[in-house]
């Protein structure tokens, strides 16, 4: 029997969300510090918190879903695993090299990230294969073995191991993998290429390999440790961890592939909007996502999530990621594709020396935080600009919770902007808010017009600290007619991890034209079925009935280097499903790119699998309890740039609110966040408890 | 519009900036050639009415301020004849105020209610265009006429309608016409979407607005770049580099710079650079002045936008007739190498005056081989921009693996070359005891090793640096030379950094190359020992490199030996006092 409750939590640097959903659809959420000594701690805080709240006990959680910047830390602190790296010979240097490219332009001091495996330990041994797969040279085993220690003796917890072309012959690999585990003390995490990324391209695959396996042996002490404090509290239930994918895996598994679940965060966030628009009647989805210091957006189409293998861990911010290429460490996994920009809460406000006004990417963080918060932060920040405006409760904020300080946020923008120009305190404050929502509009244009989606074919799903204050004035300048703020949009990861599928995906190289005749298309279907059955076995299911699989191709133009996924429309490669593949890839063309080759020839570069089951649990929220008390109306002055001046407005928390529109302006203000509705724009509450802003029809466009 | 509001100007410069990004972005994903969708030669932009700049897409520095002079050609020659739905392409010196006959423009004038309200530009460089050697680079050319097919600016496209001839003339003059095509379609698909994006920002602000924040825009630059050359302490600041010179005997091409700052302006004066050469390495001036601005711009902070208004306080004098301002019919195919010294004689002026804010001299650039043969029965052309090695800084260690200031690309996959050509890279990394020694040394030479799988290939190489290395800073050595070798049947032979007489390899032949070392910064007596010994723990130092070039002596089990360093050192102060 499915278990009551079903229970998630997602660890960001500052706070542990944590969200709880009974079979019956009552959502549970709690905010609680992290514990960055032991992150379980602060998951069990949440926990009780939660179990005290519905007076059941932790056993009868049946299964936690995790998110967790475990793996990303360890990459930006350089705190992962001393690895090493084992190349064909004449190419150690290749993870270091990179691809050349540097993210920023004009820098002649620029300093590239250093390589997640120093040189010396990075060793070579004599091998060699072609790009058909034929052996040149054959592996030298003995030299594998005196490598091993090497190794060994230099004290390293993982080791990656990639070789040239073994994406087409792993055999090298292989035999290389037998010999490391032979040598290297049984706790060693040994990640291999074939494993990790059969795919052409030896820095990526290197990369990718390099930061499995340097992430590889935190990621699974995180894990173990974090099962044995929940089970010495009583929870013997499953546990289960999001992939930057979007599905949840059995952390066994996640332990064996721990660079899946790097953007485990995120991708929750993007899916809970994919899974409670869809139930909201909303296909068609940007997702916003505002923080503290960053601001995110992605893409979903019919429902389905955007993918990308196009990411880079521990790249700071980029402000268009595909282009700045060279800040981080390549993964080339599939991942949710998120674009993210550093405008947030606390992004630092400046005037230039040219008198430009700026914003970010500097951020003061939660710690000392905007200055009006009073814990010594002096920097005015975007938070300090729109307390200023009246969005924010001049008082405290979160419900109360959080006291903070007007006259600092005041005092900290005159500074910053007024006294080097000739605004006023409010134009000052608006220029800000206005400013930032350019840059986080960029993010948005990153997922959608750069893939040749018009926003305005999109409804805005806004969530994170800070999304509904500055959602609906993004949406107007994208032209985007309806914003929703869904309940729990303050911990939205957590509610997402509850409405994720169980999956798993594997990707293999299959560079082969586009099948025409039988043969080929022979030869295509029983790839599929290969990586199908691997698939399955991984994920120790025997009887696949349960599992939905789905097929894709990335197909391209013969000659080009980029690729475009296709689902393919049935579980069998025939002549229909391949001709409708090609379809599916030209409209696709000319829908991203505007146009398509008539004659060209398409090609497929690589093959996917998916296996999924979605949760057994009702895929609605019937009812929210969340934190802090509930006020009444009231009403406090806000601006709303020169054109509405500054207006009384009602503030008011969602639940006083029902189906019938009321004009703005208003401020709806609870726990979690605020919300601002401008004054020419409508808002009403759907049967999901959604928050709905309807913006007025724009002319022309 | 009196006033101008900063925000807006934030918001207006956000939104010019989004759409030469979205422009590039598409030019890669749909590119064809490996030089252009892997490699990232090209560059994106949005001009005003008046084709200046008004964005760049993050893509190659070296190309942002050559739009300027092209489109003033293009402007003049069609006044008058530019219509809604025309796409021009050109690529001519002469002809176009272009570079170079590979890099082919795709410009679009972009409309609104009739009226002529900005540019669309892009910029590629193709695989060939034809002309005497395979990837029209070729160093031999005395003339332009021998380089390829030239194009003075034509419509592709006439109100949207496209002009078939021109496609089969340039189909006709390229040794690989799918390649170039494709990334034409690529070009044009990304004028496309800036029309399509500036559209929207025009329907949004409005024509008058969007014209009056431009003009703000290029003030706003203007100012942060006099606010910033008004840091510079006046005077003359004078640099000499070179460029080793063409073939065997080739002299060396002399630059000459004079960098005048005074007050918030800067005129860098090249009188006495040598005279254009019977060579393809002659840059037009429009080239001249885009490295120029590119170097500059480099040490004027990340907030100065990257439009045109930045270069007005900067002017440049090139004599007609001498490598940087090259006159009819002087051949240009190889002109990045004068490109990229241009970039480091400005740094190598500035180091006296701004030591914190430029870097000792790099490896120069990009070497750049180019392979042709007939495989699998198909012409095909291989060339590559290998890079690159930066010199030490205040601050760091040079670095390998990155790219010159001027031209931000990226290196072709072996996997990728090797699944294409028949070639095998042998070996590619870093060479130990290359980097010039200083307190920051410089970056170590980058070492490529092509193998040639079949008989009858062709191969030539621009390259630099064999005979004049990256200079150090404030006492750090100069890196180690480069140097080109060739293995055929057992032999092994030198090539000059730009051999001139074609050369056919057979199979099994072998060409090594080798990248210069980066300049030091600041005395290598007086580097961290420890800093020492951590390179030769990672292989970049040998022991003998550490007590020859450092004077750091190691104990056996690899430690530093304080005293026997200390007393080292001193003896080597000595010598040199």
């Amino acid at each position: 029997m499915e278990p009551h409750y079903r229970i998630a939590a997602d660890i960001g640097g500052t706070f542990t969300d944590i969200a709880c959903l009974s079979a019956d659809g009552v959502l549970v959420t709690a905010k609680v510090p992290s514990t960055p000594h032991d992150y379980a701690l602060g998951i069990l805080t949440g926990v009780r918190q939660i179990a005290a709240q519905l007076q059941a006990p932790a056993s009868t959680f049946g299964q936690l879903l995790h998110a967790s910047t475990i793996a990303t830390n360890a990459i930006l602190e350089a705190k992962g695993a001393r690895t090493g790296l084992v190349t064909t010979e004449g190419f150690r240097d290749v993870l270091e090299l990179r691809r050349i490219r540097v993210p920023r332009l004009y820098e002649p001091l620029y300093q590239k990230p250093e390589p997640l495996v120093p040189r010396r330990l990075r060793l070579e041994v004599p091998e060699r294969l072609d790009a058909r797969g034929d052996v040149i040279q054959a592996l030298d085993e003995e030299n594998v073995r005196t490598v091993a220690k090497t190794l060994a003796k230099a004290g390293v917890e993982a080791v990656a191991v990639c070789f040239l072309h073994s994406y087409v012959n792993p055999g090298h690999e292989k035999q290389a993998e037998h010999i490391l585990r032979e040598e290297l003390p049984e706790d060693c995490f040994i990640s291999v290429s074939y494993d990790v990324l059969p795919e052409v391209r030896e820095y990526e695959r290197t990369s990718t390999t390099v930061v499995n396996a340097y992430v590889g042996p935190v990621v699974s002490r995180y894990l173990k440790g974090l099962v044995q404090t929940l089970q010495n509290a009583g929870f013997d239930g499953r546990l289960l961890m999001m992939q930057s994918s979007g599905g949840l895996l059995d952390v066994s598994q996640v332990i064996a592939r721990p660079a899946t679940v790097v953007e485990s965060g995120p991708a929750a966030g993007v899916v809970g909007a994919a899974r409670l628009g869809h139930v909201a009647g909303y296909s068609d989805i940007i997702t916003f996502d505002m923080g503290g210091t960053t601001a995110k957006a992605s893409l979903i189409q019919d429902s389905r999530l955007t993918a990308t293998d196009d990411y880079e861990v521990g790249g700071g911010i980029s402000m268009s990621s595909a282009l700045a290429k060279g800040g981080g460490y390549a993964l080339k996994l599939p991942i949710i594709d998120v674009s993210e920009v550093g405008a947030g809460g606390g992004s630092v406000v400046r005037i230039d020396a040219g008198g430009g006004l700026k914003i970010g990417p500097e951020s003061m963080g939660a710690m000392p935080g905007p200055a009006c918060y009073g814990h010594g932060g002096t920097q005015a920040t975007v938070t300090d600009a729109n307390l200023v405006l009246g969005y924010l409760n001049p008082h405290a904020l979160a419900s109360g919770t959080v006291p903070v300080n007007a006259q600092c946020a005041r005092d900290a923008l005159r500074a910053a902007v007024c006294d080097k120009t000739d605004m006023s305190l409010l134009e000052a404050a608006y220029g800000v808010h206005c400013v930032a929502n350019a840059t986080m509009m960029r993010a948005v244009k990153a997922v959608s017009t750069y893939r040749g989606r018009n926003p305005r074919d999109f409804t805005m799903l806004a969530f994170g600290g800070n999304g509904g204050m500055h959602a609906a004035l993004l949406a107007r300048e994208l032209n985007i007619g309806r914003v929703i703020v869904p309940p729990g949009a303050g911990v939205f990861s957590a509610v997402g991890l509850l409405f994720a599928d169980y999956e798993m995906g594997r990707t293999i190289a299959y560079a082969a034209p586009l099948p025409a005749g039988e043969e080929a298309r022979r030869a295509l279907e029983a790839a599929y079925h290969a990586l199908q059955s691997a698939l399955c076995s991984e994920m120790g299911e025997d009887d696949n009935a349960g599992l939905t699989i789905t097929r894709f191709a990335q197909l391209r133009y013969q000659g080009q280097g980029y690729e475009l996924s296709v689902p393919l429309s049935s579980a069998t490669v025939t002549a229909d499903v391949i001709k409708q593949a090609a379809q599916d890839f030209m409209a696709e063309h000319k829908r991203s790119y505007g146009y398509v080759h008539d004659n060209g020839h398409m090609e497929l570069v690589s093959i996917r699998v998916v296996a999924s089951r979605p949760p057994a649990r009702p895929p609605e929220i019937n009812k929210v309890i969340a934190g802090g008390h509930l006020a009444e109306e009231s009403t406090r002055m806000a601006y709303f740039g020169a054109q509405h001046g500054l207006l009384s407005t009602p503030v008011l928390h969602r639940y006083l609110l029902n189906d019938k529109p009321r004009q703005g302006p208003m401020i709806i203000e609870e726990y979690e966040g605020t919300t601002i509705v401008p004054p020419d724009c409508m808002v009403w509450r759907d049967a999901y408890n959604n928050v709905v802003i309807d913006l007025p029809e724009q002319g022309g466009a | 519009m009196a006033e101008c509001d900063l925000a807006l100007l934030e918001i207006i410069k956000n939104g010019f900036e989004a759409i030469a990004d979205e422009m590039a972005i598409i030019l890669m994903r749909t590119a064809h050639s490996p030089i252009v969708r892997d490699a990232m030669d090209f560059s994106t932009a949005l001009c005003d009415p008046q084709g200046q700049n008004i964005a760049q897409g993050l893509t190659t520095p070296m190309h942002l301020g050559s739009f300027y002079d092209a489109m003033q050609h293009l402007i003049t020659e069609y006044a008058g004849n530019i219509d809604e739905g025309d796409v021009f392409v050109g690529n001519d010196p002469y002809l176009a105020s272009g570079q170079h006959l590979p890099d082919i423009y795709v410009v679009k004038p972009l409309f609104h209610e009739s009226i002529l309200c900005g540019w669309a530009a892009t910029i590629a460089h193709h695989v060939d265009v034809g002309g005497l050697v395979p990837g029209s680079n070729s160093l031999s050319s005395v003339s332009i006429h021998q380089e390829g097919l030239r194009l003075p600016f034509l419509k592709l496209f006439r109100k949207n309608v496209p002009d078939t001839a021109i496609h089969a003339i340039i189909a006709a003059n390229v040794r690989t016409p799918d390649l170039v095509l494709g990334d034409i379609a690529a070009q044009c698909a990304a004028v496309q979407a800036g029309d399509r994006a500036f559209a929207d920002m025009l329907r949004r602000y409005g024509r008058e607005e969007l014209h009056f924040y431009t003009a703000a825009l290029h003030n706003y630059a203007e100012r942060l770049a006099r606010e910033s050359i008004r840091s510079i302490a006046d005077g003359i600041y004078t640099f000499e580099d070179h460029i080793d010179g063409l073939g065997e005997q080739g002299s060396p091409v002399v630059f000459r710079l004079a960098l005048h700052v005074q007050g918030d302006e800067v005129t860098a004066d090249w009188t006495g650079t040598s005279e254009q050469v019977a060579g393809g390495i002659n840059a037009p001036v429009s080239f001249c002045k885009s490295n120029v601005y590119a170097a500059l711009r480099s040490v004027m902070g990340a907030d100065v936008p990257n439009c045109h208004g930045y270069t007005r306080p900067i002017k440049v004098v090139a004599p007609e007739g001498t490598v940087l301002n090259c006159t009819y019919p002087a051949a240009c195919g190889g002109r990045g190498i004068t490109g990229y010294r241009i970039v480091d004689c400005v740094f190598g002026a500035l180091a006296p005056c701004l030591p914190e804010s430029v870097a000792a001299d790099g490896a120069g650039g990009s070497t750049l081989p180019s392979f042709s043969g007939v495989y699998r029965g198909r012409t095909f052309v291989f060339s590559e921009c290998v890079m690159g090695v930066w010199g030490g800084t205040a601050q760091h260690d040079g670095q390998e693996g990155v790219p010159h200031m001027a031209s931000n690309q990226a290196n072709v996959p072996v996997e990728i070359i090797e699944t294409d050509y028949p070639i095998r890279i042998e070996r590619y990394g870093v060479v130990p005891d290359t980097a010039g020694a200083g307190k920051q040394r410089g970056g170590l030479g980058i070492l490529r090793e092509y193998r040639i799988l079949q008989d009858n290939v062709y191969f030539g190489v621009r390259s630099d640096k064999v005979k004049y290395p990256p200079h150090g800073l404030f006492g750090g050595k100069p890196g180690a030379a480069a140097s080109n070798i060739l293995i055929s049947q057992g032999q092994e032979s030198t090539l000059p950094a730009m051999p001139l007489d074609p050369i056919i390899l057979g199979k099994g032949d072998v060409y090594r190359h080798v990248m210069a070392g980066g300049g030091g910064y600041g005395d290598p007596l007086e580097r961290d020992p420890v800093h020492v010994l951590e390179d030769v723990r990672d292989g970049r130092v040998t022991r003998d490199g550490a007590l020859s070039a450092y004077g750091v002596v190691l104990t056996a089990d690899l430690d530093v030996d304080e005293s026997e360093t200390r007393a080292y050192r001193a003896r080597m102060r000595g010598q040199h006092s």
